[in-house]
């Protein structure tokens, strides 16, 4: 019952943002256009260096495009389900308009996060898919319905990990009221995610794979994908997702009791 | 004459360094993610050289050398949110009362543009500080002492450049109510085209040719490519020809788009 009750609220949100893009097309247009510019970029750095050489740590061509697609596959679904929310969370904070959410009949997260879709970050992930499956095309690989599944379940896994870490950057407004260049910490994130793990070594291993969830993000399903289904590999992305998610909403619930609905 | 307008906008840029090291803080904490981007840089090329010696002709650590001087460039010469200023000045009509004084908007604003680079070229310098001791057994500069000497005139008129795209972007605010999409489409193409995201004698050689004939090229690749070695002397003299004709043509564009929006500029709020 409840949960179909939040089904009802998320879907009167998604109507509201599709009347909204029909408005504004041109809007949703360009913004189309400017991430498929972006992704194009990262799909040109890999034709690049894979002129000049035939192995990245381990990863042919199409095995790199793989990866890539998948972390762009992953930061498109964030932007396009969740990140001009959060993202205005930190102003709603800041100016007190963060009161209309805490009136809401539901949990204040849940309205904070599902208020607003961006039709053009979904509309790429179509784009981020069409990638993916050239490059399983090129190198030849056949999942099956099961391993497709599989793959999208990690890749979910990946989207609450990028849901949590940006909410976590997000909810330091509740205590730092000026956090501008919140989204610079969230890219820098993203740009280790589009490497593979083999290329991380001493401390930047430690770091980048193991204490924070930068590398596997995109690199499990990517693995998973190609060289077939590890539980190990899985259960630790999954592990991972729960641990982050949990810490996340922590802070943002522990920022909840210090928000004080001051405007300036 | 002369005198006069020096001083006027010499005024102009010590408000604008004043009031660019309000931002110090911003300046600084951009240097530090500029390092994670280097980190991404060095261990994906790190990665890239494992089973070679040379890639597109160039070591690996001509290759760290030309991406960290990328990062010092970016604060020296990079127009960062020029264009959005500009634009929020047309939009809120703060503009309004630059038209009314005998002061000229181009030259104020890159008075500005110059304080601001300033500012943010110096700072720069603390995080590339902080991890040189780690970067230096990487870097290699070539001696030759024409790069230094070139090297001035060509920041200048990257600096020029950038700016003046940065300029006529902004102007585009009084036709359109947003045009942060028209920005960040721009940013994309400019990344790319002038070689932030690889260097650009790595594309085949047909596209390397056309990249060059691009204003792009001449905003971030061609300075970098001359202090890091990867062009010669004659290439790069060959390059300042290009470079100006493009410096003019996006200044004839940039009066013409100014003239165009005042006619249509209808002075609201201010």
């Amino acid at each position: 019952m409840k949960l179909r009750q939040y089904l009802r609220i998320w879907l009167a949100c998604v109507r509201y943002s599709l009347v909204r893009t029909m408005m504004f097309r041109f809007d949703f247009f360009l913004w189309s256009v400017v991430e498929l510019a972006w992704m194009s970029v990262n799909v040109l750095l890999v034709e690049v260096i894979y002129r000049h050489t035939n192995s990245v740590a381990g990863w042919n061509k199409y095995e790199m495009l793989l990866l890539v697609g998948t972390s762009m596959l992953i930061q498109r679904l964030l932007m396009g389900l969740f990140w001009s929310n959060l993202f205005e969370m930190g102003r709603n904070v800041r100016t007190g308009t963060f009161d209309f959410y805490l009136a809401q009949p539901g949990n204040p997260l849940f309205m904070v996060s599902t208020r607003k879709l961006d039709p053009d970050g979904l509309a790429n992930t179509v784009v981020a898919a069409a990638v993916i499956w050239y490059a399983a095309h090129r190198l030849g690989l056949h999942p099956g319905i099961g391993g497709v599944l599989l793959y999208l379940v990690l890749v979910a896994f990946g989207l609450v990990i990028h849901y949590s870490l940006f909410l976590l950057a997000a909810s330091l407004t509740f205590w730092i009221i000026k956090t501008e260049g919140i989204e610079g910490s969230y890219f820098t994130v993203v740009d280790f995610s589009r490497l593979p793990r083999e290329a991380f070594h001493g401390a930047a291993n430690v770091l980048m794979v193991y204490l924070l969830p930068a590398v596997i993000v995109s690199n499990v399903p990517a693995t998973t994908l190609i060289r077939g289904f590890r539980p190990a590999y899985a259960l630790w992305l999954g592990a991972v997702a729960i641990v982050w998610f949990a810490l996340a909403v922590y802070v943002f619930n522990r920022g909840l009791k210090r928000y004080a609905s001051a405007s300036s | 004459m002369a005198m006069h307008i020096l001083t006027k906008y010499r005024h102009v840029f010590l408000v604008g360094l004043q009031s660019n090291l309000v931002y110090r803080w911003n300046f600084l904490i951009r240097g530090f993610f500029s390092l994670a981007r280097l980190a991404v840089v060095f261990i994906l090329w790190g990665a890239a050289y494992a089973g070679t010696a040379q890639i597109g002709g160039y070591s690996i650590g001509q290759t760290f050398t030309y991406f960290t001087a990328l990062i010092a460039l970016q604060f020296m010469i990079g127009a960062f949110n020029e264009d959005y200023q500009i634009g929020e000045e047309i939009r809120n009509g703060l503009i309004n009362q630059f038209l009314l004084k005998p002061i000229n908007y181009y030259l104020y604003r890159f008075t500005v543009f110059l304080a601001a680079r300033v500012v943010s070229g110096i700072l720069v310098f603390v995080p590339l500080l902080v991890v040189f001791p780690l970067l230096r057994s990487h870097l290699t500069l070539p001696t030759e002492l024409w790069r230094p000497l070139l090297l001035v005139p060509a920041l200048l008129l990257s600096a020029l450049l950038q700016f003046t795209l940065a300029f006529c972007f902004g102007l585009l605010a009084f036709w359109f109510l947003e045009i942060q999409g028209f920005v960040i489409l721009s940013f994309a193409a400019e990344m790319m085209l002038s070689g932030q995201i690889f260097p650009l004698d790595l594309l085949p050689p047909a596209l390397f040719q056309a990249a060059q004939l691009l204003p792009f090229y001449y905003m971030m690749y061609f300075p970098a490519a001359i202090l890091t070695g990867r062009i010669d002397l004659s290439s790069a003299l060959h390059g300042f020809g290009f470079q100006v004709a493009w410096v003019l043509t996006f200044a004839i564009a940039a009066r013409f788009i100014w003239l165009s929006g005042l006619r249509k500029h209808t002075a609201v709020g201010g």
